[in-house]
């Protein structure tokens, strides 16, 4: 299951179409769990990874996975290699995402790049790394056309990802 | 590498990296009696899920087990996977061997090897389900000893690999078959070569008139090495061959005889798999093209 918490204000026929477009994409029930404030101490551009850690849960079952979606703008990360533009965050195998729709201006109409993003972020709570394939949504996202692809999965990452749902425990 | 070179002594909290499962942790050195005889295990946890497993001390060199990589090799690695240097082989059977012992034996490195050169490769077309569930193993055990090795998170690692391989705000570079057969040896041109005389073989079997023309075709689509195009010259080839098929062998001879170089292909054949073809039927209409299919 995955579980969605809006950190701001969103339309909810915004969320309910991000919710369908995620259950067609994985094969799992998405429900809206609710809002969260955005924790305090934390300033705009945010550090995704603090703010990943800074969030609280809602109750969810062992297995589920926790999507976190805010409209603020994240900081890019730094790794060995330079900067990386960042448009989410999860840890690999972890059970928590993050995505920004700060790229988006009005929600509705960029629902499809929201939904790509949020797949790419919830690929990697199931293991699965960066495509080759640039029409999947788990290409690299900071790469050029990426906003503009499907939300779609190429086979090897949708079978991948299948297994891992099957997999899970509950 | 050059940690292979050296003594490899474990201790009890050491990482360790196992070929082809990932980063371990030995959790214990101890002696146990195995049928009669007293041999010293390591005893390794791999990190990733707890598996356990337990490698007689004698046999850790011949595993190829190794310990994590240190700064020098990372840094090795990012200059290798930022340069433009490495093609795969075209031929199938050559890349899946290189690729099974860069994984096993290659080190860190070899696993770079492996991401960088299938990924180089997808540029050309996509690859096979084999090789793609290769690319996701090499991967995964690049980002988990890369993350070993920094000590960072594995998401990290991996967007410091990618970040090398698909540069921000940079088209996918479009590759040709011609960049992978020059950074390639003769040998892979000849390789190539024979199985371009192999479907110029099968383009002979068709209508008398269309031979000269059909076979130039035929190698000009094999050339490109897109598998459509190959099974498509394959395709005509065979829809020509029925009306051939039929008439009698001492036709076929006769043909040879009139054309002089496809004794010698098929001698050539014969040479390379002398045992599983009678004397009399020097080249296979249909086996020997399966290797090219595949490419």
């Amino acid at each position: 299951m995955i579980r969605l918490v809006t950190l701001d204000a969103y339309d909810p026929k915004v969320i309910d179409r991000l919710c369908k477009m995620l259950y067609t994409a994985f094969g799992v029930g998405c429900e809206h769990a609710g809002d969260m404030p955005l924790p305090a101490g934390q300033h705009e551009p945010f550090d995704a990874q603090e703010l990943l850690k800074a969030l609280p849960s809602p109750r969810a079952y062992a297995d589920d996975k926790i999507l976190y979606l805010t409209s603020r703008k994240l900081k890019p990360r730094s790794v060995i290699s330079g900067d990386v533009p960042c448009s989410g965050f999860t840890n690999q195998n972890g059970p928590r995402a993050l995505v920004s729709s700060a790229a988006v201006k009005d929600p509705e109409a960029g629902l499809k790049q929201i939904a790509r993003h949020a797949m790419h972020q919830l690929g990697h709570t199931w293991e699965l790394h960066h495509c080759l394939d640039p029409r999947c949504a788990m290409y690299p996202p900071w790469t050029l056309n990426y906003d503009a692809g499907d939300t779609f999965f190429e086979t090897f990452c949708r079978d991948k990802s299948e297994q891992r749902i099957r997999l899970a425990k509950s | 590498m050059a940690e292979t070179a050296q003594a490899l002594t474990l201790a009890v909290g050491d990482r360790v990296v196992y070929p082809n499962q990932g980063v371990c942790r030995v959790t214990s050195v101890e002696s146990k009696e195995v049928a009669g005889q007293t041999l010293t295990f390591v005893t390794m946890k791999r990190e990733e899920d707890g598996a356990v497993v337990m490698v007689p001390e004698a046999k850790v060199r011949s595993i190829g087990l190794r310990k994590v990589a240190g700064r020098a090799d990372v840094e090795r690695v990012f200059s290798f996977l930022r340069s433009d240097s490495d093609k795969a082989n075209l031929d199938w059977k050559q890349r899946a061997r290189t690729n099974v012992e860069r994984m096993s034996q290659g080190g860190l490195m070899g696993l770079a090897e492996v991401v960088k050169g299938l990924q180089v490769l997808s540029e050309l077309r996509p690859l096979p389900t084999k090789e793609r569930e290769l690319y996701d193993n090499a991967r995964h055990l690049l980002v988990a000893e890369l993350a070993a090795s920094l000590n960072t998170a594995e998401v990290d690692a991996e967007d410091s690999v990618d970040l090398v391989l698909f540069p921000p705000g940079r088209e996918r570079p479009k590759r040709t078959a011609e960049e992978f057969r020059s950074a390639a040896g003769d040998e892979d041109g000849i390789e190539l070569g024979e199985d371009l005389l192999e479907l110029g073989g099968e383009m002979e079997l068709g209508p008398e008139g269309e031979g000269g023309s059909g076979e130039a075709e035929a190698e000009a689509e094999v050339a490109e090495p897109a598998p459509k195009a190959k099974g498509g010259a394959k395709r005509k080839a065979e829809k020509k061959a029925p009306a051939e098929k039929k008439p009698a062998a001492e036709k076929k001879a006769a043909d040879r005889k009139a054309a002089p170089k496809k004794p010698a292909k098929a001698e050539k054949k014969a040479a390379a798999k002398p045992e599983k073809k009678p004397a009399g039927k020097p080249a296979a209409k249909k086996s020997p093209a399966k290797p090219a299919k595949r490419k």
